[in-house]
């Protein structure tokens, strides 16, 4: 019972309540033009945000303080914004920048250090003539050494292309008692890539054979046959446990 | 009551202020830090003399082949692209003996064509200008009757940079057994 009188009651006084507003309302709308006008019905629960500047000369201390904090809390939102902004454009440029930089290095003139590594450069050369070297003279009286060379040198596909190249030369030495020293002339590194590097080689190949070189001479054919010839290869070398090993070697088809 | 929510309203700005700020301050940090280092990538002067080298390079190689490279048909042309080739003592040269050669050429009808196997820089002096290149060539001698031969050349070349551009000033093959040859 008293349950619906207090129901009664409240919705009245919620009907009141709804209907002040709407009656006040353009009155209110019209007051924030004409300054002060609105700030006389002063209602027991205004609505928040509105009118601060019309209440303000009327305002106690108490009100004045939140104004001041009211008006640097809008200042603030405007600096944290300029600061994210300020940080992503300063973290963009950061990224572009670093993502430039490391384009600029991984350009393939940068990657290749030779000649701008001259130590590297000249030790790979001189591995390499000396691997050259050895891999590619044989002495019929001593086999075992070209097979040391081998062993020692190479690597992956190398030992297979070196077996190719050197098994016609190798039965043709020893049926002639030949004698075949390979010496480099000229070689340039073409591109140091890290541990891997390839080398242009130039060398000289000399025959002597010790016995029937007349009949022998007949059958060989192409720079075995004389007593000198140019080679042209390149060589992959590759670094590994502090030397450098032949790990292809190029002959161009021939 | 009120005044509890403002002050927890208050410090939360003041802590996500101070976040932004160290955010910034992280960011700054990074954005100058990436900015000199790409600035140092830049100029770099190991990048420039990589790029003398494989400029030196290329021009080398196409030197090499345009002086391989010759047509009876026409002759004129490739004797041109023969001078632009090249420079300095080796231009004189060329330029010298032009009018006999082009005779001897266009005489025994060969065209000549030729294919780069592979090049390098052996030394390269920046600032002088100066740079010597090996370039193994395949080439290719089509004689009047049709019939072409193949060898390979193991050349030897000098290049000299005149106005920004690399050319040969010197061209050889490479010595075989002590002797120089062709």
């Amino acid at each position: 019972m008293s349950t619906t009188r207090h129901l009664i009651n409240r919705q009245r006084r919620r009907q009141a309540r709804g209907t002040r507003p709407a009656t006040a309302g353009p009155e209110s709308a019209g007051g924030r033009l004409r300054a002060g006008a609105a700030a006389v019905p002063a209602p027991p629960d205004p609505p928040a945000g509105n009118g601060t500047r019309d209440r303000k000369p009327a305002a106690s201390r108490t009100l004045r303080e939140p104004a001041a904090a009211r008006g640097a809390r809008t200042r603030r939102p405007v600096v944290l914004v300029a600061l994210c902004a300020l940080t992503v454009f300063l973290g963009g440029f950061a990224g572009w920048a670093h993502a430039e930089a490391e384009a600029l290095r991984d350009e393939p003139a940068r990657r290749n250090t030779a000649l701008t590594d001259l130590a590297r450069t000249s030790e790979i050369k001189g591995r390499t003539a000396e691997a050259v070297d050895r891999l590619f003279s044989y002495d019929h009286t001593d086999p075992g050494a070209l097979d040391k060379a081998a062993r020692d040198l190479l690597t992956g596909k190398a030992v297979e292309q070196h077996r190719t190249l050197l098994a016609d030369v190798r039965e043709r030495a020893d049926a002639q008692k030949a004698v075949i020293t390979t010496a480099v002339t000229e070689s340039a590194v073409e591109r140091i890539d890290g541990a891997r590097a390839r080398v242009l080689v130039y060398a000289d190949q000399s025959s002597v054979t010790t016995a029937g070189a007349r009949t022998a001479g007949g059958k060989a054919a192409g720079q075995d046959a004389g007593v000198y010839a140019g080679a042209l290869l390149a060589v992959d070398v590759v670094h590994r446990d502090g030397r450098w090993l032949v790990s292809g070697i190029d002959t161009f088809g021939r | 009551m009120k005044r509890a929510v403002r002050a927890l309203t208050a410090r939360r700005p003041r802590a996500l202020s101070s976040l932004l700020v160290a955010l910034g301050l992280t960011a700054g940090g990074l954005a100058a830090w990436a900015g000199q280092d790409w600035y140092a990538a830049a100029h770099d002067g190991t990048a420039a003399y990589a790029e003398q080298r494989d400029r030196a390079l290329a021009a080398g190689e196409q030197a090499v082949l345009n002086l391989n490279t010759l047509d009876h048909r026409d002759v004129d042309q490739g004797l041109d692209l023969w001078e632009s080739s090249t420079t300095g003592e080796l231009h004189e040269q060329l330029s010298a003996g032009r009018d006999e050669f082009a005779d001897q050429v266009r005489e025994a009808k060969t065209v000549t064509t030729a294919r780069v196997l592979s090049g390098a820089v052996t030394e390269l002096d920046d600032r002088a200008g100066r740079a010597r290149v090996l370039v193994a060539l395949r080439v290719t001698v089509k004689a009047a009757d049709g019939a072409g031969t193949d060898k390979d050349s193991r050349m030897l070349g000098e290049l000299t940079r005149t106005g920004g551009r690399w050319k040969l000033s010197a061209l050889g093959q490479a010595p075989v057994g002590g002797a120089p040859t062709g």
